[in-house]
């Protein structure tokens, strides 16, 4: 039983990190999460995971590192969300949504004048869970760490920005200030977290495990932890799903947390309806 | 310029996105006074309340509130927007959202004392939320969650109260508890801005604005609230017999939306 | 109860971090050693050859499935597994084994034995008026080609420095299985020589699904006219410009049938086909025959080639 459980990750160094590197992720996603779904932020989330791969694409072509291209592909998307919704209120959602697909096919264009389009482009999209490197795990340390430590900080204004914006403001925290912040903070989210992932499914363990601790926490903290404790889940039972059956590593953890949260939701339901 | 009155507005234009609704608006606020906004949707109570609370800025004139800039003491100054039923519905516990009230008085890192829990405490029985203070904001029901933002709203103990139609969404008995509250707050020395549709709730503070997109008058409330002043505001048309206000219509083209 | 979690959480957070590294740690402990070494080949083809070499000496496991195209292919956390406890890891090198990338990196960091064929070959480049000019690096005058399989002798001179590193790694006697396998080797390459001397200088031209067959071209005298893909990997993707002068150069040149393989989109080819008025032949490139070897594999790519091309009507 124990060899069917941790097996995989006792022989094998780069499932351990794979591990290390995946549990790092779901802290920071935990922290981020948490206040993008009580912000209802969700499809920022969204839109930053399509800003990288162009980023990303762009900053293989000149040969350097793809963090600093995903780093700058999130902000370009900020920004362009940003221009955008400051132009139209009424058909902002309509523009948003060309402003995914125009970030993703221009990643895709970039891509496809390389050697190697087509597995790139699914390294990029579908993410390398398996190649994580020692240095990856560390830049992941650095973002959960700098992450929470935001979070501590700003956590007052945070919490006002999920209540309403205006009382953030009336309270003597300036809703614009903060809201940046947040969104830099998903953004570096994003950005260390799509190698495990994939830029297409970083969306998911951004929001699944925060999505399935609101269902059963009432307070922020108790929020973090649970979604810190369904992330990880998440990512040990894909990578064990990986090994066992064979399949995509990213995806699986994807799977896992999107199949996690729909569990809970359906359970509550139930236990409601028995209390009833 | 400092002085002692609570708010002082002087040719004052408000407004959105370069648009002003209302202009040329003199008036102020000593402490322990109370303020209403009467007008239909859309006549500029939002609109002045919001920038009394430093959320607009002001298009023209000069608004001095608590001796500055709107905005200069938060910790002082309490704001109740208007209640969505719609709002985004948090699942937090309603204890965790009255306190957030606490702080503005703290600012990002000082530490909660005995006398924040206090506040919050006193506020959620005031309101009668005890029975229901661990229960989450999205499980709770329109008036619930408006008793809640009251609370926060009170837990402030500000010096300067704000507030758009606080009694919207609230039965009979929470309307007559909301009312008190605010009266004791007054009574220890608050002041109190408040818009709203209700006459009553309007007769019962020392001064009341009628507005429509305009001023159609300000002063002493007996002395505002009367039959013709109401008439123009909400665009009736009607007559006086005796103490009660026959409507016979509606003014062709008054209703203004917001 | 929720005070207490809090409590708990921070020194679980650390535990389950440190358990994860104590993990990685753990894992360099030892291998099973039963039984026989263990070797890796990345493809097919090469791995036909090395089981050839080697025979029952040693347990013999190939990365990539017969079909699948070894320029795409990608490997599952069981593949990586085994590919880092090998005895032996034998690769192609030059980056044909592009999905196979960053897992034959780490498997070399963590210190796994590798044997890289192109490193012991006479590496052919792309040369100049070869193919279209496509801005790509990979077909700029000079690129290296990683497609050695497709010329028996450069295939013997892997088989030769293959076997003397394993023989002074493992302490095995493998002369006489190499004398054999160098023999038939040549004696294939003699066999397929003749059979295209037979075709006419004018219709020795290949028009291939992406640049995989010049060291064949290189061996027995063909002219590499042009690809669909024009790169020496099947992941690129053909631009629009490309096609069309592709078929302008296939008028230019009367070129009269072209040749379609793994990772060729069949659309595309069929379509550049029926505009060019030529015939599309599927060759197979970059995998085994059905229950064949190596002999099987270079006698299918000669025939059809011979065969195609001697059918087509000069134009």
């Amino acid at each position: 039983m124990i060899d069917f459980l941790l097996g995989p990750f006792i022989r094998n160094e780069f499932m351990a990190r794979a591990l290390a590197g995946g549990l790092l992720v779901s802290l920071s996603c935990a922290v981020v999460g948490t206040f993008v779904v009580l912000r209802g932020l969700a499809f920022i989330g969204d839109a930053l995971s399509h800003g990288v791969l162009p980023g990303v694409a762009v900053a293989l072509l000149f040969g350097l590192p793809g963090m600093v291209g995903a780093a700058a592909g999130s902000l370009a998307m900020i920004l362009g969300i940003g221009y955008v919704t400051r132009r139209s209120s009424l058909s902002s959602d309509t523009a948003i949504g060309l402003l995914f697909v125009g970030m993703l096919a221009l990643g895709v264009v970039i891509v496809s004048r390389s050697r190697s389009f087509s597995g790139d482009l699914v390294r990029i999209l579908f993410g390398e869970v398996l190649g994580i490197s020692w240095a990856d795990v560390a830049g992941q340390a650095g973002a959960a760490l700098a992450v929470s430590a935001v979070a501590a900080v700003c956590r007052r204004p945070f919490l006002l920005l999920c209540f309403s914006p205006e009382q953030a403001d009336v309270s003597g925290f300036p809703a614009k200030r903060y809201h940046s912040i947040m969104l830099l903070m998903i953004a570096l989210t994003v950005v260390v977290s799509f190698k495990t992932v994939g830029t297409l499914l970083v969306f998911g363990l951004l929001i699944a495990p925060a999505a399935s601790a609101a269902l059963f926490a009432r307070k922020v903290g108790s929020m973090m932890l649970l979604a810190l404790a369904f992330g990880a889940t998440s990512v040990y039972l894909g990578l064990l799903a990986s090994y066992r059956l064979n399949t995509a590593g990213g995806a699986s953890i994807a799977l896992a947390a999107t199949l996690i949260f729909f569990a809970l939701l359906e359970s509550k339901r139930i236990l409601a309806r028995r209390r009833a | 310029m400092s002085s002692p009155n609570l708010i002082e507005a002087r040719g004052l234009s408000a407004g959105y996105g370069g648009e002003s609704i209302l202009s040329g608006l003199d008036f102020s606020l000593r402490p322990g006074q109370t303020l209403a906004l009467v007008g239909a949707n859309g006549s500029g109570k939002t609109t002045l309340l919001k920038a009394i609370a430093g959320l607009l800025p002001p298009l023209a004139g000069e608004l001095q509130v608590l001796g500055a800039a709107p905005l200069g003491s938060p910790s002082r100054v309490a704001y109740l927007g208007q209640f969505h039923p719609s709002g985004f519905a948090l699942p937090l516990r309603v204890a965790e959202i009255v306190r957030m009230g606490r702080f503005s008085a703290h600012g990002l890192f000082g530490k909660l004392k005995k006398e924040d829990d206090e506040a919050v405490r006193e506020a959620i029985a005031e309101l009668g939320l005890a029975d229901i203070a661990d229960m989450p904001l999205n499980a709770l029901s329109g008036g619930q969650r408006q008793r809640v933002f009251i609370a926060q709203a009170l837990a402030r103990r500000a010096e300067l109260l704000l507030l758009d139609e606080p009694e919207a969404n609230l039965d009979g008995t929470a309307r007559a508890t909301t009312r008190r509250l605010f009266d004791e707050a007054v009574s220890r020395g608050a002041s109190a801005v408040i818009a709203t549709h209700d006459i009553e709730a309007a007769a019962a503070c020392d001064y009341t604005m009628l507005l429509a997109r305009r001023l159609v008058a300000y002063g002493a409330s007996a002395e505002v609230l009367r039959t013709e002043a109401l008439l123009d505001t909400f665009g009736l048309v009607g007559r006086a017999e005796g103490d009660k206000l026959v409507v016979l219509g509606r003014e062709h083209g008054h209703d203004c939306h917001e | 109860m929720r005070t207490r979690l809090r409590k708990a959480a921070a020194p679980l957070l650390v535990a389950a971090l440190g358990f994860s590294i104590a993990l990685a740690f753990g894992s360099c402990a030892g291998r099973a050693g039963t039984g026989k070494k263990t070797i890796v080949v990345t493809y097919s083809i090469l791995g036909s050859v090395v089981k050839d070499l080697v025979g029952d000496r040693f347990e013999l496991i190939v990365s990539i499935p017969n079909t699948l195209d070894p320029h795409e292919w990608e490997p599952s956390a069981r593949d990586i597994e085994t590919i880092n406890r090998a005895d032996l890891v034998v690769e192609n090198g030059l980056g044909l084994e592009e999905g196979m990338g960053k897992a034959l990196a780490q498997a070399r960091k963590a210190g796994v034995e590798f044997f890289t064929a192109s490193d012991h070959v006479l590496v052919r480049t792309v040369g100049k008026g070869e193919g279209l000019p496509s801005g790509d690096p990979d077909q700029e005058v000079g690129a290296q080609d990683p497609h050695l399989w497709t010329d028996p002798v450069t295939m013997e001179a892997i088989v030769d420095a293959l076997a003397d590193e394993i023989e002074a790694g493992f302490k095995v006697d493998l002369s006489a299985r190499r004398a054999d396998l160098d023999s038939r080797l040549e004696a294939l390459d003699a066999e397929v020589a003749a059979q295209t001397a037979k075709l006419p200088e004018a219709r020795r031209m290949l028009v291939t699904g992406h640049e995989s067959m010049g060291y064949f071209a290189q061996r027995y005298g063909f002219k590499l006219v042009g690809a669909i893909v024009p790169s020496l990997s099947s992941q690129a993707e053909s631009s629009a410009a490309e096609l069309a002068a592709l078929k302008a150069l296939i008028a230019a040149k009367g070129v009269s049938v072209i040749f379609t393989e793994a990772g060729t989109s069949p659309a595309v080819a069929a379509a550049l086909a029926r505009e060019a008025k030529v015939e599309a032949v599927s060759l197979n490139t970059h995998a085994l025959p059905e229950g064949g070897g190596y002999a099987e594999f270079i006698r299918g790519l000669a025939s059809t080639i011979t065969q195609s091309l001697a059918k087509g009507a000069p134009r």
